[in-house]
């Protein structure tokens, strides 16, 4: 026996459902790319590198004709566009090669930004040879710090912004102010040759004008990025919270109709005991109570089966269950047995013409279709009525499996709403009492999950037909060589 | 006569299945959770064992108790398992998709609740004649 001294308080605190601080979706929302798209990126980046070496081999190939070049007052390039070409060329190879090894999250990180030092380096050079102030070239890094502003924070694309402005910086101070390099032009007749004070004042304030441009691209660039990618977070979060919500909903559902179903199967059991003698004889009055609580829950059961089906059905676990082939015949056959003792009840006769057919998903959901259906189909038959069961191949080899009886029908008027929860037509709680009326909201959301279209034709009186077109796949297609056979089972 | 274990938390259900069970000349016992089931099974373990799948304080530990059974216990490794479930068996119930994939779960048969007291009958004579044959 425990001594109350050795019993200790124990305390717990429910805590609150943690919210998301503002300033962390903020933070998330300024978050560079995932993975995956920087990968692309990083690809996309070598594929346009392609179409920049092109147009340098094609100037550098153009300056090899003096008549041309003469023609527009073009310098010869000689042997620099050639030299460009060649070195974007390799590294170009090699960033290739390094995007499309598998690597971490940094790798790819550092492929990007070498991929724009890189670039900046070589722009530069080629800013250099064109003409860094007499021509507009220098706007080519603009490139750079747009894509910088897409792919990149605002933080890292005000560095690429920077280094360009450096790398451009270092190019005039060599070019012009410390006069280390020759000033260069493609054009014959360029400014550098007149080195007087108002072309120093032009090319001056045609570097400042140049820094200023690229400062206020970058700064709405990146502000416009910013608002984009706020936005798509939101909307990821929203999404987010709405599955999590969807989730729940169907969990709370399943956890609810399974604490209604757990009483049942203890109050059916309990029946059956009286019902069976287990408890010795009773009246034959009682006996008939004791018949109608029975049966009264075992419709409650059934109901509270396909609820839960149906709450089944529009959990999102049911994506990940596994799909594997379904031949129709053992398929249907299989169903068809299932509803055979309520048909057999109702004096009904099954006359088929199914052939083998290949489906793709699980065999449960596709069961459940079936039996829903089928059962339908019975019930809802006059006595002594006929339902038929075909299946075959469409036009498009995709699987068409009918349902016909010749029985109550429903009015066209009411044929849209049939696949509602609950919903029952008069005519159909007249002829059949014992229904939920969830079997074709089951079929529906079945149908959903397959993208399988459902037709329904219907003729008060006479009888309704459902025939259901199943996408065709790779594998049914297959089949169709291998499975189907020219004699139909019967 | 074989001796056979019920381990389900309703206790209302477990004791009707075992008055049938009972009638039908077989010696039972019900434990209304799984540890008290383990120690029953570890000191006389039955020919039979029909076990529960939710329980109020782990909504699989009735999954958890059958993989026990069959891959941690020696003793109690062949037994044959009957799950009851007042859920239909293929379908998730916020288990993990471990649970109802039929390699990983190692029942020998399923039932679905409310059962009906001759397809019970009929099943537990099927699985006891099996183990008997297995032997």
């Amino acid at each position: 026996m425990v001594s109350d001294e050795n019993i200790q308080t124990a305390a717990y605190e429910l805590p609150l459902p943690q919210e998301l601080p503002a300033d962390a979706e903020i933070k998330n929302s300024e978050r560079t790319l995932p993975e995956s798209l920087l990968v692309q990126n990083a690809l996309w980046f070598c594929r346009v590198r392609w179409l920049v070496i092109a147009t340098l081999v094609f100037y550098g190939i153009f300056g090899l004709f003096p008549r041309s070049i003469d023609y527009f007052g073009i310098r010869p390039p000689g042997a620099w566009p050639f030299v460009m070409a060649g070195v974007l060329i390799l590294y170009n190879l090699a960033f290739l090669f390094l995007a499309r090894t598998k690597t971490s999250w940094a790798g790819i990180i550092f492929n990007l930004w070498s991929q724009i030092i890189a670039d900046l380096v070589v722009l530069t050079g080629v800013v250099y040879f064109v003409g860094s102030l007499e021509t507009n070239i220098a706007f080519a890094y603009l490139f750079h710090i747009v894509l910088s502003c897409v792919f990149f924070s605002r933080r890292q694309s005000l560095i690429v912004t920077i280094l360009a402005i450096g790398m451009f910086a270092g190019c005039i101070t060599v070019e012009y102010v410390l006069k280390i390099l020759p000033s260069m032009s493609i054009f014959t007749g360029s400014f550098h040759e007149q080195n007087t004070a108002p072309v120093r004042v032009i090319l001056m304030v045609n570097f400042f004008f140049a820094i200023g441009i690229w400062l206020v691209v970058w700064y709405l660039a990146s502000h416009l990025s910013l608002m984009v990618r706020r936005r798509d977070f939101e909307l990821a979060e929203t999404n987010r919270r709405l599955v999590a919500a969807q989730e729940e909903r169907s969990r709370h559902m399943l956890a609810t109709t399974h604490q209604l179903k757990a009483p049942f199967a203890a109050i059916y059991s309990n029946a059956q005991l009286l019902l069976q003698g287990y408890c010795g004889d009773i009246p034959d009055e009682a006996l008939q109570v004791i018949q109608r609580i029975t049966a009264r829950s075992r419709r409650l059961t059934a109901e509270i089966q396909e609820m839960l089906q149906l709450a089944n059905l529009s959990s999102t676990s049911q994506q990940s269950l596994p799909r594997t082939k379904i031949v129709s015949t053992e398929l249907l056959l299989w169903c068809k047995s299932q509803v055979a003792p309520i048909a057999r009840e109702h004096g009904i006769v099954f006359k088929t013409d199914i052939r083998p057919v290949a489906m793709i998903g699980v065999e449960d959901h596709f069961k459940m279709l079936f039996i829903n259906l089928l059962s339908n189909a019975v019930r809802y038959s006059h006595r002594n009525g006929q339902v038929h069961i075909s299946c075959y191949r469409g036009p498009n080899s995709e699987p068409i499996v009918t349902i016909t009886d010749n029985g109550i029908g429903i009015p066209a008027e009411k044929l849209p709403r049939i696949f509602e929860e609950h919903y029952r037509t008069k005519e159909s709680v007249q002829h059949n009492k014992e229904s939920s009326g969830l079997g074709l909201a089951i079929v529906k959301h079945v149908a959903e999950l397959y993208g399988i279209r459902i037709r329904v034709e219907s003729r008060p009186g006479f009888g309704t037909k459902f025939e259901l077109k199943f996408p065709a796949s790779d594998e049914t297609l297959g089949s169709d060589k291998k499975g189907e056979t020219k004699w139909p089972i019967s | 006569m074989a001796y056979l274990l019920i381990v389900d938390d309703d206790e209302d259900f477990a004791n009707t299945t075992a008055t049938v069970l009972r009638k039908e000349g077989h010696d039972v016992q019900v434990e209304l959770d799984t540890d008290d089931a383990v120690q029953s099974m570890e000191n006389k373990p039955p020919d039979l064992a029909i076990l529960d799948v939710m329980f109020p304080e782990d909504a699989s530990a009735g999954f958890e108790l059958a993989r026990f059974m069959r891959h941690e216990s020696e003793k109690l490794k062949d037994i044959p398992i009957l799950m009851l479930t007042a859920i239909n068996t293929k379908f998730p119930l916020g288990f993990g998709p471990k649970d109802i994939d039929d390699r990983w779960l190692p029942v020998t048969d399923f039932l679905e609740k409310p059962v009906d007291f001759d397809v019970l009958i009929d099943k537990v004579a099927r699985l006891l004649h099996e183990g008997s044959t297995a032997d």
